[in-house]
């Protein structure tokens, strides 16, 4: 939310009124995002993301976006100051907006979607929504996890919600960890402070012994994956390996320092990210100090971006009638591995989807259908406000979020997911049914409002469990301790889980191509990753 | 046992409750800990009724949802350092819904 950047073609940008890079070119763009994404990305819709990129950022600019920053291929301000933007359009094209209330469950009927349970959370009164068409766009999981760098409420139920309504779902096992996340003090974990800094002025990272965390990797690789946003990918499996390795910190993090990366520099970008060490309402001053005193602060991967999701079509349709999806709970653009903007995608895909689904629903004629909504979703919502006794959803959640961050981080195995999917079947089996608030009143009720979003993690949560386990590869930000070779003789398609009967069907479908044919045969996981840092384009910039 | 801080809380449902009143809860203290780190505390470990705006919040100083009193001072829940005993109260009692979660769009004195 505090910084937020918008990646288009530098021409494009150039043509825009930015500096940009006039040699760059939308098949350049193409060609960066499909080798990021280790050639498993849907061509079909980074096409989409190439071609619509320049036209969403005119209409920004023109609804009054101000730019604090740009480089070749990037605009750089702050999230909420795009969500003023766009709200204030929404607002001033009649749409109607409510918040602080959540989405249940889907409603559907003769195989279409006909509307949803909502709940206000403030009153905790039941809403229904009547709908010819419905967009999910709900962003990722953070909350499935701790620490994340996520708002508190990413609890993932438009994709479960969708899943349990039978769109399927894939690449669920693709999880970026954002690098360089503090891990410390309290007040600021989760911070990506340290990794906006790190990108632009460099600094060291060094285990419990005080060695590099970076020596001994290839110097091409340390080079990219530090000084672009190569970094997430890289940077969080090379901690995660000390931290592995029982190198690590208290925190399960390593130390960022300032090193060798001058002081006067760093003092500069600092005041434009961070003005007077201010992050928001974030004082790091505290932090500046110990950065000019070259003191370490504990960092780590925290999970940050889902490149999997709701499977959808060129048109953003999941495979049920009238249900659209887009931007990060979507199967998008990006394959295994997310460099580019993901908000340019939300942006993107949100327009196309919007009107793909006003048209659909503009061929459904009469008023919206009538709602008939199963008095069973509403007795199940309120039997954790009915129970007399029962297992208590906070510190049910925390368990399961830093179970999940340990056991479904950035490096995996076949046994630690194994153990984790029989972890989540006893929560499923024990935890889930027994859940009891200890207040009884449905007014601003935070554990009904855990216990309500506890089984859409836990359902995600095996969702990228069950396809991590399948995948018998490492790709993208996908590291199989037991499997590491990236395999595009068998790989080299995307995961996919149905859900019906209660259980979980894992398969997989071919990958959409359009014009960059993949590469065949097995390659160690970091000379895959070195050769898909190698094909980038020669436009320079972060992305 | 690591040094404890004793956190004052202001709890009041308007629909049930007369007039507001105050629970105590003693939390482990942490060096760097916010005012919502210790109701994080409360909350997870004590006392699962406790109401402060966290279900949507960034708990990072950015979306200025989790405003308070912090020892009588306005300010951000997430980003206000707690260094001893302190008292956490909504910035309007008038405006509360339950305890620190005061009405939408009403979050400022």
């Amino acid at each position: 939310m505090a910084g937020a950047d918008f990646t288009l073609d530098g021409k494009s940008l150039n043509e825009l009124g930015r500096e940009g890079d006039t040699n760059d070119s939308m098949e350049k763009v193409f060609n960066d995002i499909v080798t990021q994404g280790y050639y498993l990305n849907n061509q079909k819709l980074v096409e989409q993301y190439v071609r619509s990129a320049p036209f969403l950022l005119k209409d920004l600019m023109d609804w009054g976006l101000e730019i604090k920053l740009s480089d070749q291929r990037m605009i750089f301000t702050s999230g909420t100051h795009i969500m003023d933007v766009l709200l204030k359009k929404a607002r001033s094209a009649g749409v109607d907006l409510m918040q602080d209330v959540m989405l249940l469950d889907l409603v559907t009927g003769d195989g279409a979607v006909v509307g949803a349970l909502g709940l206000d959370v403030h009153t905790g009164e039941f809403i229904e929504f009547s709908a010819k068409a419905i967009v999910i766009a709900t962003g990722g999981w953070h909350k499935a996890f701790w620490p994340n760098t996520g708002m508190r409420d990413l609890s993932g139920e438009g994709i479960a919600m969708a899943h349990r309504a039978g769109a399927a779902v894939g690449n669920m096992e693709f999880i970026t960890f954002c690098c360089n996340i503090m891990l410390e003090p309290p007040m600021w974990r989760g911070s990506l402070a340290p990794y906006m800094l790190s990108l632009i002025c460099g600094g060291n990272l060094s285990n419990k012994n005080g060695d590099n965390v970076l020596a001994g990797y290839d110097p091409f690789i340390v080079k990219t994956g530090t000084g672009t946003e190569w970094n997430k990918s890289f940077i969080s499996h090379a901690t995660m390996k000390e931290v592995r390795a029982g190198r690590g910190f208290a925190n399960g993090g390593v130390h960022y320092s300032r090193g060798d990366a001058p002081w006067d520099y760093m003092k500069m970008v600092a005041s434009f990210i961070f003005p007077g060490w201010k992050y928001k309402a974030m004082d790091l001053s505290e932090w500046g100090r110990m950065l000019e005193e070259n003191l370490p602060i504990e960092v780590g991967p925290a999970v940050e971006y889902f490149e999997g999701g709701i499977i959808v079509d060129e048109r953003f349709q999941t495979g049920v009638e009238g249900l659209f999806a887009a931007g990060e709970c979507a199967l998008g653009a990006f394959g295994s591995n997310r460099v580019f903007s993901a908000i340019t995608e939300m942006l993107v895909q949100g327009r196309d989807a919007g009107e793909h689904a006003a048209s659909h629903a503009l061929k459904r004629p009469g008023q919206a259908p009538a709602l008939k909504v199963p008095g069973t979703l509403r007795e199940r919502a309120e039997l954790p406000l009915n129970r007399k006794d029962g297992v208590a959803p906070a510190p049910l959640r925390r368990r399961v979020q830093e179970t999940a961050h340990e056991r479904l981080g950035p490096i995996r195995n076949r046994e630690e997911l194994e153990s984790f999917i029989a972890f989540l079947e006893d929560v499923k089996s024990k935890d889930l049914p027994n859940m009891c608030v200890a207040l009884k009143d449905r007014i601003y009720n935070k554990e009904w409002i855990d216990a309500l979003e506890m089984g859409n993690m836990v359902h995600l949560l095996e969702t990228s469990a069950r396809s991590a386990l399948a995948r018998t590869e490492s790709r993208g930000v996908h590291f199989r301790e037991d499997h590491p070779c990236t395999d595009n003789d068998h790989w080299l398609k995307e995961s996919v889980v149905e859900f019906s009967g209660g259980s979980f069907q894992v398969g997989a479908r071919p990958v959409t191509i359009t014009s960059m044919s993949p590469p065949s045969g097995a390659v160690p996981y970091l000379d895959m990753m070195k050769r898909m840092m190698e094909a980038h384009s020669d436009t320079g910039g972060k992305h | 046992m690591g040094k404890t801080i004793h956190v004052k809380v202001f709890k009041y449902n308007p629909a049930i409750d007369r007039e507001p009143g105050f629970q105590n809860y003693l939390v482990p203290f942490e060096k760097g800990m916010s005012a919502m780190d210790a109701l994080d505390y409360i909350y997870q470990n004590l006392d699962g009724s406790v109401a402060y705006y966290d279900h949507a919040g960034c708990s990072l100083g950015i979306c200025a949802r989790c405003t308070g009193k912090i020892n009588g001072k306005a300010g951000l829940l997430c980003q206000t350092a707690v260094e001893g005993d302190v008292t956490l109260e909504p910035v309007n009692a008038s405006k509360v819904v339950r305890d620190l979660v005061m009405r939408r769009g009403e979050t400022r004195e």
